[in-house]
């Protein structure tokens, strides 16, 4: 006869979250990502042999060979990653710090949104690659003309966006706290911020792929200063080395998104909870 | 006492002005409980704003216990037709929210209204979580906690259903009984305003002015729904509003 198995208090730690992520549906979420990657391989390798096959040259490294530069190349390709990172992640932070308030003050204040929005409507369809000469010639060509570029795109994709989520702010949760007698402030804190934030938090994850590609062409052009994209030009030569470096540019893009999903979480807590009749 | 003399609202401007109010004169005393009705659209709820302090007439005035009402009051709540909670707090602080922002964390009175309203056990939920019933009265909680002198309602119970309506209908009763503010209801639904007010303002199609006073000093029990009275002044309010 076997005795019960006892639990170390480690095992129930363990066990307990595990528990916790279960409830929380974080485990659906990680075999969703793990999912997702297998069948970008999938697709990546059967495009990979297409092309092999057509071309009859392999332009298109397959992943494996691409995953393995990496691993190869981990130290170097690191480096590269960090100052893209930190480049990306300020860019982002300068965007949506100047951005967000001031795309709330005119989507909000009536007068200030007929002075200023006809400015925003002039300058926002101007494609923002235009204004690189000039921030090369004010900002030089070091660090701060990357973070500068990738910042001034990513300002008036938010700006935008907080505009037009001021705009759409039911009516009624105004009147609730005005008539409760809220101040401006108050008014801003505890229904401008909170109803917009769920629409800026969407517009971050667009700003993502968006500062990507901007930060791409900053760290491409005049300059080869470290970065994952001066890595994937000087590449162009070793296409697999070069993916080694478009795989890693993935890698942060898929970070951000996490971080800004886990920010949603924490911050929009009541569009996470099951709703009554659902 | 609630003193509007002679009051007309109007929206928009230039060609767009819309008179939305003309030359209302009300009075009510502390305590009173007086029903607005009239057809949709017709400029009632507009009335109340201005009472709230929301909207400034552009002609007579409005005091309350002989202040003008230039801007929102603390001691004037106003409930909202679909309860005016905001989805992004939770029952708590939905409930919290004008004593927070009269920056008086007067805590207690909050969670003995909510007590009183049997809507403490639900104090950490968000209001998408709660059934409409719930939800008007985590509205009410919200104005019942600034203990007002003056309680004004913009259709609150639009869209329930009859029972859940009617239960609502008895709580705002018996609060008003139990508190003693003044109580102005506006509604587009005949035994409504017959079941809360002691007085009933019949008004007319825009742009609002009063067409009748029905008085209707049998109301305020419970059982009165049931009562012959009850039938007689809604049978009085329907031929008011079809004249």
């Amino acid at each position: 006869m076997t005795s019960p198995k006892m639990e170390t208090p480690n095992q129930a730690k363990k066990a307990d979250w595990f528990e916790r992520l279960r409830r929380q549906g974080a485990l659906y979420q990680i075999a969703r990502y793990v999912a997702s990657i297998v069948l970008l391989l999938a697709c990546w390798e059967i495009a990979s042999l297409i092309i092999t096959a057509v071309k009859g040259r392999a332009l298109l490294p397959d992943p494996f060979r691409a995953i393995s530069e990496v691993i190869r190349l981990a130290p170097i390709l690191f480096q590269h990653f960090w100052v893209s990172a930190w480049r990306l992640v300020l860019a982002m932070l300068l965007a949506f710090s100047a951005g967000y308030p001031l795309g709330l003050l005119i989507g909000h204040e009536r007068k200030l949104d007929e002075i200023i929005s006809p400015i925003i409507y002039i300058v926002y369809p101007i494609p923002q690659v235009a204004f690189i000469l000039l921030l090369f010639l004010v900002f030089g060509i070091g660090n701060p003309v990357k973070v500068a570029i990738v910042a001034v795109a990513l300002f008036f994709q938010i700006l935008v966006s907080a505009r037009g989520a001021a705009k759409l702010i039911e009516q009624e949760h105004l009147t609730s706290v005005l008539s409760a007698g809220a101040s401006r402030w108050q008014v801003y804190r505890h229904v401008v911020l909170p109803s917009t934030l769920p629409s800026i938090l969407t517009s971050l994850r667009v700003s993502v792929g968006l500062g990507m590609a901007f930060l791409y062409i900053a760290e491409t052009t005049a300059t080869m200063a470290p970065g994952l994209g001066s890595f994937v030009k000087s590449s162009q030569f070793n296409q697999a080395q070069a993916f080694a470096g478009i795989l890693m540019m993935a890698v942060l893009g898929l970070i951000l998104y996490i971080v800004i999903d886990i920010l949603e979480r924490v911050l929009c807590r009541w569009k996470y909870v099951r709703r009554r009749g659902s | 006492m609630i003193r509007i003399d002679d009051v007309s609202i109007a929206y928009g401007r230039g060609l767009r002005r819309v008179l939305a109010v003309n030359g209302v004169s009300l009075e009510a005393e502390r305590g009173d409980s007086l029903a607005l009705i009239g057809p949709s659209g017709c400029g009632k709820s507009t009335l109340l704003f201005s009472i709230a302090g929301l909207l400034t007439p552009c002609a007579g005035t409005i005091s309350i216990d002989g202040q003008p009402t230039s801007k929102p009051r603390r001691d004037v709540a106003l409930i909202l037709q679909n309860a005016g909670l905001l989805p992004w707090k939770t029952v708590w602080q939905n409930a919290n929210l004008s004593l927070r922002l009269g920056r008086e964390p007067r805590e207690k009175t909050a969670a003995d209204v909510l007590q009183e309203l049997g809507l403490y056990d639900v104090r950490d939920r968000f209001p998408s979580e709660l059934s409409e019933g719930m939800k008007r009265r985590v509205g009410v909680a919200r104005a019942l906690s600034t203990s007002p002198s003056v309680m004004l309602m913009d259709e609150p119970l639009a869209s329930l259903d009859t029972l859940t309506r009617e239960r609502i209908q008895d709580l705002f009763l018996r609060l008003w009984q139990k508190h003693g503010f003044s109580l102005l209801v506006v509604t587009h639904d005949i035994e409504e305003a017959a079941f809360l007010g002691q007085r009933i303002i019949v008004l007319s199609d825009l742009p609002a002015t009063v067409k009748t006073v029905v008085e209707n000093p049998e109301m305020g029990d419970l059982a009165f729904r049931r009562s012959d009275a009850f039938h007689n002044t809604v049978g009085a309010l329907r031929e008011a509003l079809e004249q």
